[in-house]
């Protein structure tokens, strides 16, 4: 289920009220939180992310070409 | 069966570990080669005959009915252009062929910008062994072979 994935990894950025915004690139998703530190990384590569990288409040989330269908339907979600 | 990958860009064949770019340096999100390009602007053509099933101004990927998917980035954090100084000459979702033109861009002007114009070209979610004839360090013109992927 698409929405659930998504659901899913808007809760291991930490929830709606933590996100500033979210923005896909292709393969990734950038996201700005308003907390960087609560992101669960472990959860996002078993929901299948390549990789986690994190540069302060700004996580950047790979997730291979679904990024763009990822990140609209988390924006449904918010 | 063997894919041959051409260029989308001209200029200097490069490892994929040269890009100032974590996801693409590491092949995160599959193996394949960078072009620095030729600072001047130009067209950028699809590497294989298939479908375009991403399209962003900055960025595209053409899958063919095989499911082998290029992915092209033109030059790094690029999204942050928003746009600006990329002019697209197809629709998500239409069919091209190798060599077509799919937007016009200045690398010159991307990197007066501030950012990297490199250009990853990339063999999504495929495993390295797959991938051989990589034209590293050639000078290629848009359409040359960048490398070959046994399918």
């Amino acid at each position: 289920m698409a929405d659930e994935k998504a659901q899913k990894i808007l809760e291991a950025l930490g929830g709606r009220d933590n996100i500033i915004e979210i923005e896909p690139c292709i393969t990734r998703l950038r996201c700005e939180l308003e907390d960087g530190s609560v992101v669960d990384e472990k959860a996002l590569k078993a929901l299948g992310a390549h990789g986690v990288m994190r540069s302060g409040n700004v996580v950047q989330v790979v997730v291979g070409p679904e990024a763009d269908t990822i990140a609209s339907d988390i924006e449904d979600l918010l | 069966m063997s894919l041959r990958v051409g260029s989308p860009v001209a200029g200097r064949v490069v490892a994929l570990s040269a890009v100032p770019d974590q996801v693409f340096a590491e092949a995160m999100v599959g193996p394949g080669v960078a072009v620095e390009p030729i600072r001047s602007k130009a067209d950028v053509v699809s590497p294989l005959d298939g479908t375009v099933v991403t399209l962003h101004p900055h960025a595209f990927v053409v899958a063919n009915a095989d499911g082998a998917a290029i992915l092209v980035h033109l030059g790094i954090d690029t999204v942050k252009r928003k746009g600006e100084g990329f002019e697209l000459h197809v629709v998500k979702g239409e069919q091209v062929q190798a060599g077509q033109k799919i937007v016009t861009w200045d690398p010159a002007e991307v990197e007066a910008a501030g950012f990297a114009p490199i250009c990853p070209v990339v063999a999504l979610d495929a495993s390295a062994e797959v991938l051989g004839d990589l034209a590293l360090d050639a000078d290629v013109v848009a359409g040359d072979a960048l490398f070959d992927w046994s399918r």
